[in-house]
């Protein structure tokens, strides 16, 4: 279970862009995949599933707390901790790069480098096109290699 | 394919493998994947946070909050536990329900590793962990992975990987302790058999992992380790020769 909760906890972080909202996240989300686990049917897919019901989650936990979108230049605490490195600016200056791109571009970037997704899942993950999906990973890549040059 | 088309689908997806024919005419569009590929190790890293430890209370303080009387009376015969501030958690908490849900969805989906599972005791028990994670990579196969592949997961910036390993069938880069890592299988005589290439995993010696129904070896390279990992029958030795032959940390 260590490994699935990895990546439920670092896909619940990336989208929230909070620590401590992805720890809420994501064991809300370990009690709803509970109460349904007649809906797993093909244990292979299972960290899929897990996702999917993380960025649920995520979903729920804004409309409920009505959050507005994180002001990246009023960093609370704990987002201060997500983006914390030590001894490693080139690190650092990614993190924060990543952070500051916008949901849309971040959040397929995240599903295809970090949980190894394909366009296709992606598409299917975030309920677009694939082409849509191709795009928006262009333009992250384009919007990370710009921040890095500056 | 024209050099704007081809930019655009390598930044969308490193491990895009066609194209072949633009590239091996086009320099710029050359250099431009390896930036990409290079740009994609760095995202990679940047993206695996550490993890925290699933947050459950320990055992005691459910049992102080429950019966106070039965605390002290363990008072006599143990060490005094440490006071706390935090309000007592009873059995019906969200947090333990949530450690509950784990169990059984860990149970369920058939995973040997059950509590929190972020903090492995060895760094082989990581690997074990993955290994069974990534389950589906273990496919008895004559299929190779494309070159494009296997340059997107082992980029030049890691490490040199020359063809005479053996046959290459899953390539993924994944994370292990924090650090992107290639995650490769070769064809054994046995069975697939999954290589780790670990540039940033530092190990004295040779150290050997037995699992459930895996034998595997971490061996020490440069500053960093390659964990090689088959089937119980599989002959290791052949493979970590040529393994190690094919190697060469590129840092």
């Amino acid at each position: 279970m260590g490994v699935y909760h990895q990546d439920m906890f670092r896909y619940a972080a990336w989208l929230s862009r909070d620590k401590a909202i992805a720890e809420d996240v994501v064991q809300e989300a370990l009690l709803r995949a509970w109460k349904s686990l007649d809906a797993l049917r093909d244990e292979t897919s299972a960290k899929q599933w897990l996702l999917t019901i993380v960025r649920r989650e995520n979903a729920r936990y804004f409309e409920r707390k009505r959050l507005e979108t994180v002001d990246i230049d009023n960093l609370t605490a704990s987002q201060a901790a997500l983006l914390a490195v030590e001894d490693d600016k080139e690190l650092d200056d990614m993190r924060q790069a990543i952070y500051e791109l916008e949901d849309d571009y971040r959040e397929p970037l995240v599903l295809q480098v970090l949980m190894g997704y394909s366009t296709n899942e992606i598409a299917e993950q975030m309920e677009l096109k694939q082409g849509a999906v191709l795009t928006r990973l262009h333009r992250a890549r384009a919007k990370l290699a710009e921040k890095m040059e500056r | 394919m024209n050099c704007d088309q081809y930019r655009e689908a390598i930044a969308a997806d490193p491990s895009f493998d066609g194209g072949a024919g633009h590239l091996s005419e086009c320099s710029a569009c050359k250099a431009y994947r390896k930036e990409m590929l290079a740009l994609n190790q760095r995202i990679s890293r940047a993206l695996a946070l550490n993890v925290p430890e699933l947050n459950m209370p320990e055992l005691p303080e459910v049992i102080a909050g429950d019966s106070a009387e039965s605390s002290t009376s363990m008072s006599d015969n143990v060490a005094a536990l440490p006071k706390r501030t935090r309000a007592p958690l009873t059995w019906a908490s969200p947090t333990w329900i949530a450690m509950a849900a784990t169990v059984v969805l860990a149970a369920f989906i058939g995973f040997r590793m059950i509590g929190s599972g972020v903090e492995y005791a060895t760094l082989g028990d990581e690997l074990l962990a993955h290994i069974d994670h990534e389950r589906a990579s273990l496919v008895v196969t004559n299929i190779a992975v494309s070159d494009a592949r296997l340059t997107s997961v082992v980029p030049a910036e890691v490490a040199h990987l020359d063809h005479s390993a053996g046959l290459i069938t899953y390539a993924q880069s994944c994370v292990i302790r924090g650090h992107a890592v290639p995650h490769l299988v070769m064809q054994g005589e046995h069975g697939p058999v999954t290589i780790l290439l670990m540039p940033e995993e530092r190990v004295s010696a040779p150290q050997t992992i037995t699992g459930e129904n895996v034998n595997g070896v971490i061996l020490p390279v440069g500053d960093g380790s390659i964990a090689i990992f088959g089937e119980r029958e599989e002959s290791l030795g052949r493979i970590e020769r040529k393994v190690l032959d094919s190697v060469t940390w590129s840092t």
